[in-house]
């Protein structure tokens, strides 16, 4: 029974990582908090739920376009909310991003009303594999596969790639990047495109297993918010593994000392670590 | 300038022509959870209460409800009833302060809601505090009727009569089926609604021992969870004959698809007034949702038994585009009871309302029962539900015998064989 519930917790906790790596980006490297991150989670789920449910798309094949559309919406934020409001005191952020949260939210029960969806048939749908006791949900494994690989495109990129040092320059001074001949502009907006195709992704393959409802990303969005601080702001790696470490602490405490006290479990974790190491476990 | 004075004075007469034509308006007010994650079930309600107000203020001799024979209160001169709705987004603080705020703001006369348990404890209790009448609908937990309150009236059975519904029901499956079921598993949100049902269970659990049943598991998880993979594995761990459900729809459907993922199989699974009685939980699941259990104050098997109820639930479906379910019946039925009861008290004085419904028992010919009455302690002493089991999609009624539209199945087959 443990390695089951270790497994559970292995899997669960790979899906939080993929949330919590876009919303580092954003707010680790560039010290812009968005609380929009859930809905966007939001809409990566309701677009693989509607192509499914309008052009019968498997959510696998709808990855890509979730992919696209919720990078689009990435842009679109920083373009439209986050850059008016980029020179006001960082609070000002945080409240517009608050506000666009709700926004999201209300008009997806306006246009979609408030019902639980399902992707009720996909390529994944009740696919699992039995180990001796051990059962293992294929959604799940595909998710946290999808997760670990993200995670390492998005941490090549950003050690690797061109774009990726101009991320880092522009998070650590953006003046002296723009020195440097940064279009910081530009990378603002690809930074939160980035932010967004994770959780496209993430939105994609939670899509299989998950209730899709206006509400849906709230709670990822939050435990996002732990994971980050956990990990250390700005440290891909780091939300990778505060990811599994939350998701650990969640059915490993849920089983052996009570399933209400779940949540409750990874929050006190995190008031821990944040006493003894403020800039979270793998923070620098 | 004089033509300007006679274009004023003539919008003056025209004003006063109307308003002197003018219906009175009664307001109820009436708060549900319009947004949040109880939001799909919240806009059920509302439709619900709409049709009740459609068929207060309209004319359907057909349906053979008093207040459906004329438009309005016939007592009252023919005022109309208007409900005043509140969203209280599942959130305890919104329904005091939205209930506050109807009563003074938009000067309702009495109050309606507001499904979740949690949510009517504290809105009723500002009715206490103003003085004005309070019906609550489907809201089940027995802790409602328990405080005294004075103003607070409840048509759901609750709670700790649904629990002791679900031991005769397993009872009568142990006797008559040869079924087997002695090991309960209790599983429940963590919230008014939940807790309650929880504690009920284990109160009256006690005097069940002696039919060999007993409690193997108490699985209580947070509001809004991200997943129920580990309580599942909890349940699975007890081996539990029969499951009590309190949840509401997206968790239930949630844990539905985890037990079939972790394939526990029991014997049966109850659930208290809550997501199961969504018929959303049929859409979402298909085949998945079949031999599942619940009590409900109707289910449409029973529509053709119950002339009156299809009628009702042929203008619901119009605007819900699914069959009526039990918590919106009761919630129907709550818009229904408050408005005869203003009409029969011929006036909108708390005192006399409150009265009326202390004292008058109500016609309900949409349920099983047929009536309501409430107690001194404000419940509905004729609240009576059928229990349910979904079979081939549909809510089939499978006891009392008396009400049966198909003999019940008293185990789970394999998952792989549905």
């Amino acid at each position: 029974m443990l390695l089951q519930v270790l497994l559970t917790g292995v899997l669960i906790g790979s899906v939080y990582s993929l949330v919590a790596v876009g919303l580092t980006l954003v707010w680790g490297l560039m010290d812009i908090i968005n609380f929009a991150h859930g809905e966007f989670l939001m809409i990566s789920m309701y677009t693989t739920f509607w192509l499914y449910a309008l052009l019968k798309f498997d959510p696998l094949v709808s990855l890509p376009i979730a992919v696209g559309v919720v990078a689009l919406v990435g842009v679109l934020t920083y373009k439209l909310v986050v850059k008016r409001v980029a020179n006001a005191p960082g609070l000002m952020a945080l409240l517009a991003t608050f506000g666009l949260s709700l926004f999201i939210r209300n008009l997806a029960q306006f246009l979609w009303s408030p019902n639980y969806r399902f992707v009720s048939e996909s390529l994944l749908t009740d696919k699992r594999f039995i180990i001796g006791d051990l059962i293992i949900g294929l959604p799940q494994l595909v998710a946290a596969v999808g997760s670990f690989a993200m995670t390492l495109i998005i941490a090549l990129l950003i050690k690797k790639t061109k774009t990726g040092r101009a991320i880092q320059a522009t998070a650590q001074s953006k003046d002296i990047a723009e020195l440097m001949g940064v279009n910081t502009e530009r990378i603002y907006a690809i930074t939160f495109a980035i932010s967004g195709a994770c959780v496209g992704v993430a939105g994609a393959l939670l899509a299989n297993t998950f209730p899709v409802y206006p509400e849906s990303g709230a709670m990822y969005g939050l435990l996002a918010f732990v994971i980050v601080a956990l990990g250390g702001f700005g440290n891909i790696w780091g939300a990778f593994y505060a990811g599994i470490l939350i998701g650990l602490a969640e059915t490993l405490g849920g089983f052996y000392l009570g399933t209400q006290f779940k949540y409750a479990i990874a929050f006190l974790i995190y008031l821990l670590v944040l006493q003894f190491r403020p800039k979270g476990l793998f923070g620098w | 300038m004089k033509r300007v004075m006679l274009l004023l004075l003539l919008a003056v007469f025209l004003v006063s022509t109307v308003m002197a034509g003018e219906v009175p308006v009664i307001k109820i007010g009436a708060i549900f959870p319009l947004t949040g994650p109880a939001a799909a079930t919240g806009y059920k309600l509302k439709y619900a209460v709409e049709v009740a107000q459609e068929i207060i203020n309209g004319t359907y001799p057909e349906i053979g409800l008093e207040l459906a024979q004329a438009a309005g209160l016939p007592n009252l001169g023919g005022a109309k009833v208007e409900f005043v709705f509140a969203d209280h987004q599942a959130n305890p603080e919104i329904a005091m302060s939205e209930a506050e705020r109807l009563i003074r703001n938009e000067g309702v006369v009495a109050l309606i809601g507001c499904y979740h348990s949690s949510a009517t404890k504290p809105a009723s209790q500002i009715a206490e505090k103003y003085g004005i009448p309070f019906v609550a609908g489907s809201s089940s937990s027995a802790a409602l009727t328990e405080r005294n309150l004075k103003w607070f009236t409840r048509i759901a059975p609750h709670d700790g009569m649904e629990t002791v519904f679900f031991f005769d029901y397993l009872n009568y499956l142990n006797e008559k089926f040869d079924a087997g079921i002695h090991r309960i598993a209790v599983v429940y949100v963590d919230n008014e609604y939940g807790v309650h049902a929880a504690q009920m269970v284990k109160e009256k659990i006690k005097n069940y021992e002696e039919y060999g049943f007993k409690l193997v598991a108490d699985v209580k998880y947070p509001t809004s969870a991200t997943n129920v993979d580990i309580e599942v594995q909890k349940i699975k761990a007890a081996k539990p004959d029969a499951i009590f459900h309190a949840s509401y729809i997206g968790d239930m459907t949630m844990f539905v698809k985890k037990y079939k993922e972790f394939n526990v199989v029991p014997k049966a699974v109850l659930s208290y007034c809550g997501g199961y009685q969504d018929p959303q939980f049929v859409i979402n699941l298909g085949k998945d949702a079949d031999y599942f259990s619940g009590p409900a104050a109707t289910t449409p098997a029973l529509f053709e038994k119950m002339p009156i109820l299809a009628k009702i639930n042929d203008i619901y479906k119009v605007k819900a585009e699914v069959d009526i379910d039990g918590p919106t019946l009761e919630d129907f039925a709550s818009a229904m009871v408050i408005a005869e009861a203003i009409n029969l008290a011929g006036s909108t004085d708390p005192e006399k309302i409150l009265s009326v419904l202390k004292d008058h028992e109500f016609a309900a010919p949409y349920f099983v029962s047929g009536k309501i009455k409430f107690g001194p302690d404000g419940q509905n002493i004729y609240s009576a539900s059928v229990m349910t089991q979904i079979l081939d999609g549909v809510y089939e009624a499978v006891w009392p015998e008396t009400y049966q539209t198909k003999e019940p199945v008293p185990y789970f087959p394999a998952w792989k064989d549905r």
